[in-house]
């Protein structure tokens, strides 16, 4: 019987393509019906098979050929639970990739048949200690939103301007406040990354350029020029738009915004993010630069509750 | 060509045997050779026309090659007369041919062994609703025909006696002449199950004074589809016709028919002009290879087989166990397992191809609740390292299973 539970979605699969193969899916039908009905099944499918195995076994060791005989009822069993459940975590790890874009789940970064190169986890970690107690991250106040300050949700995004991820979930990120504009705003926080060159002189900068109302113009440049950063390019962006040159100098040597741009990283590290980008919707984590899909599916459940 | 027999020789001119398989089916279904290979394509290519129609020159070659088919089926068995040998599609058209044609009544008995093929059981029992009574006769525990238990069955009733000449399902080759003997002084008619036994013995239908001996071509080198009823003629001339249509008359009006003679009598249709002209080809390879010569192989295969497995006490065999009463068939049993797993792990593990199940004599399975055996069958085209090979992967499944 184990065995025809096996065999008939196999054969069913392969009798699509060869009709020898839908012969014997309908065999394993009718093994599996006379077993339910407590009576041996006719067509001998089940001892064929176990016979067929046995005997290629045999070729190479009688004695594990001879015990595989013995014990195939229990090795049948073992192998359907085995099979039952590499089912259920593909079809998990599908659920999971169609809607997430990782095969295991959206705060994962683990490897993803479906996804590889891991395109849509890829993060860039910094050494952070474990918490104990995750803390979702609120919207700060005082800090800009992107989009619509009214909007029913807002998207907590802890990036890094310095990391080519965060740099990668930009366009994504677009899509989303356009599609969802007026519904969905964006809050970038900064999580710093120490081994990214300027990843904390960049994050001062954007917040200087945020006294001067400018913020999202900068935000903007700091990622179009992301691979060819330096530390005069910083004043030449805010130069090229427009923007106050001796309050910028000034802002930035004073470094005031040292606290905020750590406070901001804190509330990430509470709220358990290990790297950029990660994006908070409302508690739901996202870690990684994942397809549009993952954060529509998200939002739309969000603005049904 | 064949100067003396050498089995690896006579292997060469059989394709399938290039494989790496080790055929041990033989009782089921023998292998070609290349020279009836060729026959059969001859006549495909070159006169695939009508035989005993038309006139013309294609036609003429067929009917003289259909003759010259007969001639050697003829020889095969001794018969007397070319017009004895009826070409029929298989060993069981044959026996249908006789059941329906010998012109049974009510009341009339016939006797048949109880280790009968399918196919020399149910033309008889379909008979019994006009009246027929169907005796079987029941053997010897080794599987070998009891003579005296015949004797007490036979009465003045019995019209004619069917029987098996050398069983498929363990080789054990019945006294035909002494059967025929008994029946005759009765006044009955005997009529042979030929088809494991021409394949392999020199039969003499005139010296074991049989009635019928019917057999196939598959069995003994000769295409599928072929087989041949002999018959006496004086016996085949009093008979009714089976199947009528072409060929079965000279002459035909809205109300009436003339019938052709033998053996165009019993000859219906279109035949199978290319698998007769394979199946004398057959015939010739045979004789060239010596039935004796392969009587002699498969008796020596058997031997060993029998010699090497019958120590092992997990074995058991289906008749006797002397392996010169079993011709070219070692058909056993292990113990605790079923033989269609056997047969498909010899097959698995060695490529070792055997038959397994009841081949086709349910009854004297399901009269002694024996759910089936593995049957080994050889032939002459077999080597002594092939036995030596499925000795040895027969004890390692005794051993490990």
């Amino acid at each position: 019987m184990v065995l025809c539970i096996v065999a008939l979605p196999v054969f069913a699969i392969l009798g699509i393509f060869s009709l020898r193969y839908r012969k014997l899916a309908v065999e394993s039908l009718h093994c599996l019906f006379r077993t339910a009905i407590f009576r041996p099944c006719r067509s001998g499918l089940d001892e064929n098979i176990k016979s067929s195995i046995t005997g290629k076994v045999m070729k190479y060791s009688p004695k594990a050929a001879g015990a595989m005989y013995r014990h195939y009822r229990i090795l049948s069993l073992l192998f359907l639970i085995v099979l039952l459940l590499s089912a259920y975590w593909t079809a998990a790890g599908v659920y999971n990739y169609w809607k997430y874009g990782n095969c295991n789940g959206p705060e994962e970064t683990g490897f993803c048949m479906f996804d590889p190169a891991g395109e849509n986890s890829r993060i860039s970690e910094t050494d952070v200690d474990s918490i104990t107690q995750v803390v979702i991250p609120k919207v700060e106040n005082g800090d800009p939103l992107i989009g619509n300050p009214n909007a029913e949700i807002t998207i907590i995004e802890f990036g890094c301007y310095a990391c080519p991820f965060t740099k990668k979930a930009e366009p994504i990120i677009n899509e989303v406040l356009e599609h969802y504009k007026g519904k969905v705003n964006l809050q970038f926080r900064t999580f710093y990354i120490p081994n990214h060159n300027l990843s904390y002189t960049s994050a001062l900068a954007a917040n200087c350029a945020m006294e001067q109302g400018k913020y999202l113009e900068y935000h903007k440049k700091l990622f179009e020029m992301q691979e060819s950063m330096a530390k005069d390019k910083l004043f030449a962006i805010a130069d090229s738009i427009g923007l106050e040159q001796k309050n910028f100098t000034l802002c930035m040597e004073s470094n005031r915004y040292r606290q905020e741009i750590d406070s901001d990283s804190l509330a990430g590290i509470h709220g358990g993010v290990r790297g950029t980008p990660t994006f908070f919707i409302n508690s739901q984590r996202i870690a990684g630069p994942k397809p549009f899909r993952t954060f529509k599916t998200i939002i739309d459940s969000e603005l049904k509750k | 060509m064949i100067f003396g027999f050498d089995a690896n020789k006579a292997r060469k001119d059989f394709p399938v045997l290039s494989k790496d398989i080790i055929y041990f089916d033989n009782a089921c279904m023998s292998l070609k050779p290349l020279q009836v290979i060729e026959r059969i394509n001859e006549y495909y290519k070159e006169y695939s026309a009508c035989a005993g129609r038309s006139a013309h020159k294609l036609a003429s070659r067929v009917e003289n090659e259909v003759a010259k088919s007969r001639e050697e089926l003829r020889k095969i068995v001794n018969a007397k007369k070319q017009e004895e040998i009826i070409f029929t599609r298989n060993t069981t058209e044959g026996i249908n041919l006789v059941a329906n044609s010998i012109g049974l009544r009510k009341g009339d008995e016939v006797i048949i062994s109880d280790k009968e093929h399918n196919s020399n059981l149910l033309p008889w029992l379909k008979l019994r609703k006009n009246g027929m009574i169907v005796k079987i006769c029941p053997g010897n525990s080794d599987g070998t025909f009891n003579l005296e238990n015949f004797e007490k069955l036979i009465s003045k009733k019995t019209k004619i006696v069917s029987v098996v000449f050398t069983s498929n399902v363990d080789g054990v080759t019945n006294p035909i002449k002494g059967i025929c003997k008994i029946a005759h002084d009765n006044g009955s008619l005997v009529l042979a199950d030929g088809a494991q036994a021409v394949p392999s013995h020199e039969v003499d239908v005139g010296g074991l004074d049989v009635d019928f001996l019917a057999f196939s071509g598959h069995k003994m080198l000769g295409p599928t589809g072929t087989g041949v009823l002999y018959g006496k003629k004086k016996l085949l001339e009093k008979m009714d016709q089976f199947i009528i249509g072409g060929e079965t008359v000279t002459n035909t009006n809205y109300d009436s028919y003339e019938m052709e003679e033998l053996p165009m009598k019993f000859e219906a249709g279109l035949q199978d002009y290319a698998g007769i002209i394979g199946l004398g080809e057959a015939c010739r390879y045979l004789k060239r290879v010596g039935l004796g010569s392969i009587k002699k192989q498969e008796l020596k295969l058997n031997a060993l087989i029998s010699r090497e497995l019958l120590k092992n006490e997990k074995i058991r065999i289906l008749g006797p166990g002397d392996a010169g009463q079993r011709s070219g068939i070692f058909s056993f049993n292990i113990k605790g397992m079923n033989p269609h797993n056997v047969s498909k792990i010899l097959e698995n593990s060695r490529n070792i191809l055997t038959r397994s199940g009841m081949h086709c004599v349910h009854s004297w399975f399901n009269s002694r609740k024996i759910g089936g055996s593995v049957r080994a069958s050889m032939y002459f085209y077999n080597t002594e390292e092939e036995a030596e090979i499925f000795v040895g992967e027969v004890q390692k499944i005794c051993k490990a299973f």
